[in-house]
């Protein structure tokens, strides 16, 4: 009885999203002739690509009952490093690497933050935030100016450009694998399951021996990990590097997470939720932009979104 | 003293009058047509171990819970209190064991905190202020209204709130365990606060399980025992039925109002029994301990009883490394440093914990998820999670632990107390140690659930592991247990051999801090 009611629940969750997509694309659809086109699609694609790629990880760290404020800023930093790194004649796949270190480092820092040090994770992120934002402008200064885009070496976007079969953007691929890998985490791996465990009953895991501070610190450092992949990508897509990108991406993540029906506390939630939630996000702001509305309608659209979905879903909940 | 010697029996008109006191909860009767009187002017002691539903009616008799049915008088009223702040201008304030104050503002500021007098949302300086301050130094004149509230004593901050308590027409105190957390000089200061607040008219609530209090400042005594009253008796009565002033015959007397008959069930020793030491404690002290020595065998089942806050779970804390502690602890004759949950679980240590729903499940998650968390590598294959291996295992205990259940995927939540202490039992006996410690293993389990749990935990003995059940039943102890560590007050009184002669009254009394001649 218990199994079946909780699947039914989970169940009844995923149903509620894919009707919530559903409506949004029946609407867009209806109000917008280039709405429905695979060239739209593949637009929506790579501006969610990145977001879930990070969000899958943090999805994990979220379960445990933790979260990462930090997110647009390690990408930021880990962009405009690469953009930094290749342009002093670094090769390209060093840097790449390199970049990918730095942000694993900012990852580990938060959680040890976190995880040994109990700083409240979002003091803890919140100052990562702000210091890899910060350095992220201090690299472009170094550089001599307040973006670095010209002077950059010509298979400098090489990688963010790839097609794979020569239809498939790199990052397309990317987040296939990642989303894959995660679920798999997320099922089948003693980290997943003991995400689980930390998020539904601290005390109780601690208390069976399971490393707490070890897994936040892990995942911790997936994110940044991720993040920092990210940045790399996008800069490399783009061709030059802002420091101001990815502002505000670490509330987007959030959104889509929470939105997917993982709980803010942890002990719940799943990658296949997180992917629903993004794309509700994506879709909506899709849409919105072909419709030619402002951005600050989008904005508000974007709370208003989060706050039904959300409620809605607790009040699935507590009926169920 | 004096409060007693200022009471003439009779001669103190009833205050409050509780008749068929009910409370319900989803399961369980928590108080079962509780009746007594309190007479003014009086100290009233309620006593009762954990579970007997003290807490539940000084919840209801301040307001802070609903009754299911039953009727409380007043001064002669109905006294319906619809939430605390209702029965304090009634007159009942109570005094929890979680002290109502603010750590940061100083003392003035608390005893005028709630009643301050705004102008414009500007404080002004509360006019009740003189007043709570002439009571505040009745009751401890080494308080200064500047200092701050985090600085002082446990019992210093007792003081404050019972100051608060007192100035807005208080008539009856009700006091939750007020001594818990207080050293014994302490609590003889509180004691004086006590019996000034008796002489200024004030009639106590006094909730215990301290006996020894009882006798000292105790007027009237209520006993509860599973909800239920089992004795209304003055101080007085029980020392003259025991006979002229012997205290340990009086407070034994309490201890079996308090426990009940104990029903002894049939003791079988542990067949396999080996005169190896297993696991042994020198000399172990802790905040609360004081050298803790004892030894247990392979094979054995070593029990430690002792009264509410004699010191069990904190024996179960140092062995399973989480508090830490000075002295000696040898394992298989090794000395050994445990600090820290993993090095104990490395030991060869598992604790299956008091609490089990804080401590012990994970309630969103399945059967089959819970019983491998303290042992990966059971159902792993490749570092993989391996489906079937993760089944085979949960069936197993499901079988072997008779865990009722229809289905291996039933979230623990939702499962009946003893099979969540049974998804306990089975994810600790999973990490295969030799050293078992089972803190209270049949709390808040039904009867059958019980008897199957002691029947696991005598066979996991006679396969040679070691086994020690903390336990506050004694019939629990006394039908389990092949040796029985005795404690008061974080020391041990003796260690006795169980066995067909084992004498009930004589751990009683040991347990309760009385003498016992050899």
């Amino acid at each position: 009885m218990g199994a079946t009611s909780k699947s039914i629940q989970v169940d009844r969750q995923k149903i509620v999203l894919l009707s919530i997509l559903a409506a949004i694309v029946a609407v867009m659809s209806f109000l917008s002739p280039k709405f429905l086109h695979i060239s739209n699609f593949q637009n929506i694609l790579l501006q969610l690509a990145p977001l879930i790629i990070i969000a899958s990880a943090a999805n994990l760290l979220m379960i445990t009952g933790n979260f990462d404020l930090s997110i647009g800023s390690v990408l930021a930093f880990s962009a405009i490093t690469h953009a930094f790194l290749s342009k002093q004649g670094v090769p390209i796949w060093l840097s790449i690497i390199v970049c990918c270190v730095l942000a694993v480092c900012w990852g580990i820092s938060n959680g040890i933050m976190v995880g040994i040090l109990n700083v409240n994770p979002v003091i803890a992120t919140m100052g990562t935030m702000y210091a890899s934002r910060g350095f992220a402008f201090l690299i472009a200064r170094w550089d001599g100016g307040a973006n670095i885009s010209a002077g950059l070496p010509a298979d400098f976007s090489d990688f963010g450009r790839t097609n794979l079969f020569g239809f498939l953007p790199i990052i397309i691929v990317f987040m296939v694998a990642v989303v894959a890998v995660f679920i798999f985490v997320e099922k089948k791996t003693v980290l997943g399951r003991y995400s689980f465990a930390i998020g539904g009953n601290r005390r109780a895991s601690v208390l069976s021996g399971i490393n707490v501070p070890g897994v936040t610190i892990a995942l911790y450092s997936l994110v940044g990990l991720l993040a920092g992949f990210c940045g790399v990508v996008q800069v490399s897509r783009v061709g030059s590097g802002f420091p101001n990108i990815a502002e505000g991406m670490e509330f987007d993540v959030v959104v889509a997470i929470v939105l997917g029906g993982t709980s803010m506390l942890g002990g719940s939630g799943s990658t296949a939720g997180m992917i629903l939630g993004a794309f509700i996000v994506g879709i909506a702001a899709n849409g919105l932009n072909l419709l030619n509305v402002p951005y600050f309608y989008q904005t508000i659209t974007k709370g208003l979104l989060l706050i039904i979905s959300v409620f809605t879903d607790q009040a699935i909940r507590r009926r169920g | 003293m004096s409060g007693r010697q200022e009471m003439k029996d009779g001669e103190n008109p009833v205050l409050m009058t509780v008749r068929g006191l009910c409370k319900r909860f989803p399961g369980t009767l928590a108080l079962d047509e509780v009746g007594f009187e309190v007479r003014k002017n009086t100290v009233h002691c309620v006593i009762g171990e954990n579970g007997s539903g003290k807490s539940t009616m000084i919840k209801i008799l301040t307001g802070a819970l609903e009754r299911t049915k039953g009727d409380i008088l007043f001064e002669g009223r109905p006294f319906e209190p619809r939430s605390i702040r209702d029965a304090m201008t009634r007159g009942v304030t109570a005094l929890y064991q979680e002290l109502n104050v603010v750590d940061d503002l100083t003392v003035g500021d608390n005893l005028t905190l709630g009643r301050e007098t705004c102008r414009f949302g500007i404080i002004r300086k509360s006019e009740a202020l003189p007043t709570l301050l002439e009571n505040l130094r009745s009751l401890d004149d080494s308080i200064e209204l500047s200092d701050r509230v985090g600085d002082l004593s446990v019992a210093q901050r007792q003081v404050i709130e019972i100051a608060r308590a007192i100035s807005s027409d208080c008539k009856m105190l009700v006091m939750d365990e007020p001594t818990a957390a207080l050293s014994a000089e302490e609590t003889q200061r509180l004691f004086k606060v006590v019996r000034k607040l008796v002489a200024k008219g004030i009639t106590i609530v006094y909730i215990s399980h301290k006996l020894s209090e009882v006798f000292e400042i105790g007027d009237c005594v209520t006993v509860l025992r599973d909800g239920k009253i089992v004795g209304n008796r003055t101080i007085e009565e029980i020392r003259n039925q025991t006979g002229c002033d012997s205290e340990s015959e009086a407070c034994l007397e309490l201890i079996r109002m308090m426990l009940g008959k104990v029903v002894l069930e049939e003791y079988v020793p542990s067949e396999n029994i080996r005169e190896e030491t297993l696991l042994e404690a020198r000399n172990v002290n802790t905040r609360k301990l004081r050298n803790v020595s004892f030894a247990l065998r392979r094979g054995e089942i070593l029990g430690f009883y002792g009264l509410v806050g004699a010191g069990k779970s904190e024996i179960a804390q140092v062995l399973y490394g989480i508090d830490p502690y000075r002295g000696e602890i040898l394992l298989e004759g090794k000395p050994i440093r445990l600090h820290g949950v993993s090095k104990a679980l490395k030991a060869g240590i598992t604790l299956i914990p008091e609490e089990r729903r804080v401590d012990g499940i994970f309630g969103e998650l399945s059967i089959r998820e819970n019983i491998p968390m303290m042992r990966m590598e059971k159902v792993l294959r490749n570092g993989i999670i391996h489906r079937a291996r993760e089944n085979q295992l949960a069936d197993g205990y499901i079988k072997s632990l008779s865990l009722a259940t229809n289905s291996r995927e039933k979230k623990v939540a939702q499962l009946s107390g003893g099979n969540q202490q049974k998804v306990v039992i089975s994810k600790c006996l999973n990490r295969e140690s030799g050293v078992l410690l089972m803190d209270e293993p049949t709390r808040g389990v039904d009867v059958g659930a019980k008897q199957e749990i002691h029947d696991i935990i005598r066979g996991l003995a006679n396969q040679g592991k070691g086994v020690i059940v903390l336990s506050s039943e004694l019939p629990e102890i006394l039908q389990l247990c092949d040796r029985i560590v005795l404690l008061y007050e974080g020391t041990v009184r003796t260690v006795l051999e169980n066995g067909p002669g084992i004498d009930g009254d004589r751990i009683m009394a040991l347990v309760a801090g009385r003498e016992v001649g050899a």
